[in-house]
């Protein structure tokens, strides 16, 4: 078929999401083979598991008439084939092949057209052969071998099909907002009650009503939690591809490294996830290329000259934890506190943890020389930023000689945020509840001013104390003081805000900023109240980081 | 109260640009302008009516801590978040009180749905083409970069805003 004559246009979107996760895993799996192989384990499982996938991807190819990619699956089924034959020279070469061949099929689906690259598919086919050509044997074991696969294998997920549906994700958030808006007109249906109480006193059918309010706010939360696990995916979707880019990031820096993945079936909404891709890639190639060190100076440094990343996700109290560590070299403070003198950071009085912060800080990449690495992605600085504006926090330890790790702490979704409500200056404040450890009544004679800072004591440990219309721009000087403060986390920083009111707590809607209202930095988002007022929502990450820059 | 911004009117944007050409055929009706006019203190000025979506009662505006000076906050259009911009500094007057006469007045421009805040929304009026004048040269202030003219009729002055320049935020 010539290029551009598919006539499956329609079919090609379900093609690609058919066919490009059996690709990744077949790619993912070749990584994982040639890293047995070299430790010395025949890896007869992995190989195996490859085939029915291999099958799939080449009868889905030859149907939508994508020829690069039926042959490409092909040549890998034949290689296969091949290598699972006892005595055949499972070598680097052939690791090398099948790991090529596997990353050309992830890249050709996922930019399926018939007319990508038949150039690369071409070369490696050629390639495939050459390699066979020595074990000619292998051809002919091969049909044999295919058609008893599609004899006994069923295909995965066909029993499953029947009760599945595809939906665009844009269905999804709209119907995200409609939820919103029901929320708010319960919040509004709530407060219309209390106003009906306060003003003809208890009676029977404002105790009904009651009643359906409630039960309204629970049918609400039933459906909200019913949608959002529509809206979650398996981290292991985004995982999928960084096996073979960490294995590309070795080898193009001599390294030799183990990517072990845990809880990759933990679940974020795909609205989360969409944007983790790039903090996270950016993380392990980091790691790869400063943390882990060269084969031979690990073995000197007693370790095994294979070094290990791990990339670890998992649930953790109502949010999603996901750690990248490696046990590399650490973090090099010298380099660390040099650079950032060399902006014009006093490290003097910096301990070691507020050290490790500065990674995360523009133009503080200790990497001292120019990979290939450093030329694309993000810096440590945008990856932090990516994650902040998701909601999530990060943290770095790091031990000289032993290794780094980096953890992300992230909410399950964006779309609706329990918080509690503050009041201050007369305007509405919504404040995410997972960054508020504890609301105090704040008694004048338990603040002490110490270098114009209000200092607490909170649970044994001093923190500091500001003002809500301080920290926010709004307040005028010589305000009543204010009688409660909140205490706010963020790792492990925390601040007390000083505010006039609590009103409660509240799931609210998140709905963005608009662009005219430029970017400030102490707000992430705004939310629409029962009462039908606009709150906005303090952006908590970000003031603690600003008062410790303050500091 | 509404306004059907879509009705038949003259295209709008650019008005000076187009007054030779209204002069020279001068034949038949003579064209007018449609424009939605407002106060803010004592003047008056006038925006196309194309331009507007409708006209809002000031019901809440929150204020949004570090925003730009001319912002004057966000507030609930039906569910969505309107930004409101306080064009009374934005023009260069003092920030004024909202009272009950202050309306909001939502327009649409390249895309985007922007609130004004403005002291009183007086009416949709239809003014002669060939009565706008180029702003005067003499009159330079903060307003005038502002203006793409200056209606003189039945005995009103309006001053005709360039949307354009007044929102365009952050430049």
């Amino acid at each position: 078929m010539k290029a551009g004559e598919n006539p499956f246009g329609d079919l090609l979107q379900d093609y690609i999401v058919e066919s490009l996760p059996l690709a990744e895993q077949v790619g993912d799996a070749f990584v994982e083979l040639e890293r047995r192989w070299r430790a010395g384990d025949p890896g007869d499982q992995v190989l195996a598991s490859v085939t029915g996938s291999l099958h799939t991807i080449k009868g889905n190819s030859a149907m939508m008439g994508l020829t690069p990619m039926r042959d490409v699956a092909h040549a890998l089924e034949d290689l296969c084939g091949y290598l699972a034959r006892a005595g055949a020279s499972r070598g680097d070469e052939a690791a090398a092949l099948l790991v090529t061949g596997g990353g050309l099929l992830v890249d050709l689906i996922g930019s399926a057209s018939a007319d990508t690259e038949p150039g690369a598919a071409d070369q490696f086919m050629a390639r495939v052969l050459g390699f066979l050509g020595v074990a000619p044997e292998a051809s002919a074991a091969g049909p044999d071998r295919r058609q008893a696969e599609r004899r006994t294998q069923p295909r995965a997920g066909d029993t499953e099909a029947a009760s599945v549906v595809r939906v665009d994700f844009r269905r999804l958030d709209a119907m995200l907002e409609v939820l919103g808006e029901g929320i708010i007109q319960h919040s509004a249906l709530a407060e219309l009650y209390r106003r009906l109480l306060r003003r003809v006193g208890a009676c029977e059918e404002l105790g009904e009503l009651d009643q359906t309010v409630l039960s309204l706010q629970k049918t609400l939360s039933r459906l909200e939690s019913t949608l959002m696990e529509t809206r979650l995916l398996p981290v292991s979707t985004v995982f999928g591809r960084f096996p073979r880019m960490v294995r590309d990031v070795a080898h193009a820096e001599g390294k030799r490294v183990r990517l072990e993945v845990t809880g990759g079936d933990t679940s974020l909404d795909k609205a989360v996830l969409d944007r983790l891709g790039e903090p996270l890639l950016h993380l392990l190639s980091n790691a790869v290329a400063h943390g882990l060190e060269l084969p031979g100076d690990r073995v000197r440094a007693g370790k095994p000259a294979e070094g290990l990343l791990r990339l670890q996700a998992a649930a953790v109290s109502g949010r999603v934890a996901i750690r990248v560590s490696d046990d590399g070299r650490g973090l090099d403070q010298t380099a660390i506190r040099a650079k950032a003198e060399a902006l014009g950071v006093d490290t003097r009085a910096a301990d070691t943890a507020q050290l490790h912060q500065l990674v995360f800080v523009a133009g503080l990449s200790t990497a001292d020389r120019v990979t290939t690495l450093a030329g694309r992605g993000m810096g440590l600085d945008v990856a932090a930023n990516v994650i902040h504006a998701l909601g999530g926090t990060i943290e770095v330890e790091s031990r000289p000689g032993q290794g780094s790790a980096f953890t992300l702490s992230l909410p399950v979704t964006l779309a609706i945020v329990r918080s509690l409500i503050v009041e201050v200056d007369r305007e509405r404040y919504a404040v995410p509840l997972s960054h508020v450890a504890e609301t105090v009544r704040a008694e004048p004679e338990t603040i002490r001013q110490i270098n114009n800072q209000g200092v607490t004591q909170w649970r044994g440990d001093l923190i500091h104390v500001a003002d809500a219309g301080a920290v926010l721009g709004t307040g005028k000087p010589c305000e009543a003081p204010r009688p409660f403060y909140v205490v706010m986390t963020a790792g492990a920083r925390r601040r007390g805000l000083l505010v006039d009111r609590l009103i409660g707590h509240q799931d609210i809607v998140v709905k963005g900023l608009d662009p005219a209202l430029g970017r400030p930095a102490v707000v992430s988002g705004t939310t629409i109240l029962g009462d039908g007022r606009v709150a906005c929502i303090l952006d908590v990450v970000r003031i603690l980081e600003g008062a410790a820059h303050g500091n | 109260m509404a306004i059907d911004g879509r009705a038949a009117v003259e295209p709008l944007l650019g008005f000076v640009d187009a007054l030779p050409a209204a002069a020279a055929g001068a034949s038949g009706p003579a064209p007018t302008l449609h424009l939605l006019t407002f106060a803010l203190d004592r003047e008056e000025f006038g925006i196309p009516i194309t331009q507007v979506r409708e006209v809002i009662r000031v019901n809440g505006i929150t204020r949004v801590p570090q925003v730009p000076a001319h912002v004057r906050g966000v507030t609930n259009l039906r569910g969505r978040i309107l930004a409101v911009v306080e064009l009374r500094t934005r023009l260069g007057l003092v920030e004024g009180p909202v009272t009950a006469a202050s309306r909001i007045v939502v327009v649409e421009l390249r895309g985007r749905t922007l609130g004004l805040l403005v002291d009183r929304v007086s009416q949709v009026t239809k003014v002669p083409v060939d009565s706008v004048a180029p702003p005067p040269e003499e009159v330079v202030t903060a307003e005038t970069d502002f203006l793409t003219g200056v209606a003189r009729w039945d005995s009103r002055l309006i001053m005709l805003l360039d949307l354009d320049k007044v929102l365009l935020l952050n430049a």
